[in-house]
């Protein structure tokens, strides 16, 4: 029996211990909060909460260690109530109870919920076990059906971010460095012209030479000037008429007679006056 | 030339801010829009001008860089022919917000072409530029296309040198006083970003690629 009090009595004083600890961090929390509000951090306040809840977890532990002896067993029996003030009861508080009086005993001493609290827990117990299984299941797979709604839209809308600045990334190419230098190089010095306009001064003569080759069937190479080469050509003609007479149509190859058939209708009546005429007009 | 520079500075803006981007064929209507919102005159249409730019250059045994001159002529206004000295653009260090360079602008008639073979130069290349300009104070931005001639001399016949178009933010200014100019410019080409990266291109380095 002595055995078993000195066990409470230690118990007992552990636990006030515990519960000292825990009163004290957090009227330290609280001040904190109150004075320091403004600078105090988040990982601030999470520390503390760890403090308490750590606190919390030694008690709990307390409570159930093996040491303690149940507490449940132990009998509290208030033996006198007075509405006056104790002294020793204000300074064991803190100042917070006055007098251990009919007010606050009941709230104290008590060892079970409210009666309209039991009262609640007790109908919200009898709803739960009204409902068959079969009804369960249906409201579970209607919470089941709405939840998966709702991470199908949270998905979607996802999806349609992320697709959203995909685009985005890809609108950001809207111009090109190489164009640029591309441009710029092209503007600034010709490059990438300069090659097709050599290309195209080297063709020029070519064609040039075979536009005028049927007309100026004599002279070979390059013609001194245009002029000359009509005469030229004119004067190979009239030579031409008067060597073949009627017969030079059968003795030329097809491609010949028809260069030659155009000089000739243009210098047809090539008399020496129309000759002159014709260089006249030239010269001009 | 830079004697003639420091004389002709006297009477005349000589220095170009310059900033050089391009835009690519997807983007190019977007940007127009923008620049339309962004510079004056926004309720106006489009101005747009399409111009041959003949560059001409003399080289000497004196002279180690040839010296070019650019004829530009509108073909909508054939009566309006510009000759251009530009020199080298110069980067500058990097707290400068944009290329400085050279130039001199002048209005001729016509026969410019004929004078410039009669004093020695040849036509080194020449192209098409097509586009839309557009201002905004003083500074003058250019959006443009540009056109290889397949047949020289001939204006008709052309083909698109690339699918962007050559964006050109530029300022010409008196020889001093161009200092608020360019963070204009700098904060300006920020408003067309990311459109158009509107940067310094080093042209030296262009040139020897």
């Amino acid at each position: 029996m002595q055995k078993e009090e000195k066990q409470l009595e230690l118990a007992l004083d552990a636990l006030i211990q515990r519960v000292q600890d825990l009163k004290n961090s957090l009227v330290a929390f609280l001040s904190k909060l109150e004075n320091e509000y403004q600078t105090m951090s988040w990982p601030s306040v999470l520390d503390n909460f760890a403090l308490l809840s750590g606190q919390l977890n030694s008690l709990g532990k307390l409570l159930k260690s093996e040491k303690v002896p149940i507490l449940r067993n132990q009998i509290l029996l208030p033996l006198a109530l007075s509405p006056d003030r104790d002294q020793e009861l204000e300074k064991l508080t803190e100042r917070r109870v006055f007098a251990f009086n009919h007010e606050v005993v009941p709230d104290y001493l008590r060892t079970k919920p409210e009666p309209d609290v039991e009262k609640k827990i007790q109908e919200s117990s009898v709803r739960a076990t009204i409902n068959t299984p079969d009804v369960a299941q249906k409201q579970l797979n209607a919470m089941n059906k709405v939840t998966s709604n709702i991470l199908d839209i949270i998905n979607s809308h996802r999806d349609d971010m992320e697709s959203d600045a995909n685009q985005k990334s890809s609108l950001a190419q809207t111009s090109s460095m190489s164009d640029t230098n591309a441009l710029i190089a092209v503007t600034m010095f010709g490059k990438g012209l300069k090659s097709l306009r050599r290309d195209s001064s080297q063709s020029q003569p070519i064609i040039q030479q075979q536009t005028q080759q049927p007309k100026t069937q004599v002279s070979t190479g390059k013609a001194p000037s245009a002029v000359k080469t009509n005469i030229k050509a004119a004067a190979a003609v009239t030579v031409n008429k008067q060597e073949f007479a009627g017969t030079f149509t059968s003795d030329f190859e097809p491609g010949t007679i028809s260069s030659h058939d155009n000089i000739l209708t243009l210098n047809k009546e090539s008399s020496p006056a129309a000759m002159s005429d014709t260089l006249n007009k030239a010269n001009n | 030339m830079d004697q003639m520079i420091s004389k002709v500075s006297k009477f005349a803006p000589t220095n170009e801010f310059l900033l050089q981007g391009s835009i690519m064929e997807n983007a190019h209507d977007v940007l127009l829009h923008r620049l339309r919102g962004l510079c004056d005159n926004s309720d106006s249409p489009f101005e747009t001008f399409t111009d041959n730019e003949m560059i001409f250059s003399m080289k000497n045994t004196t002279i180690t860089q040839a010296l070019n001159l650019r004829v530009r002529h509108s073909l909508i206004e054939q009566d309006s022919w510009q000759v251009r000295y530009a020199g080298m653009a110069e980067m500058g260090d990097k707290n400068r917000p944009t290329m400085v360079r050279h130039v001199i602008d002048c209005s001729t008639s016509d026969n410019i072409v004929l004078f410039l073979n009669e004093l020695g130069f040849r036509m080194d290349h020449e192209f098409v530029i097509k586009g839309f300009y557009f201002h905004k104070g003083r500074m003058k931005v250019t959006v443009s296309k540009i056109y290889k001639m397949n047949q020289p001399g001939n204006t008709e016949n052309l083909e698109p040198f690339s699918t962007s178009s050559l964006v050109e933010l530029s300022v010409v200014t008196q020889q001093s006083g161009g200092e608020g100019i360019a963070e204009d410019m700098k904060s300006f080409s920020e408003q067309l970003k990311p459109l158009v990266q509107l940067e310094k291109v080093d042209h030296r380095r262009l040139q020897n690629i």
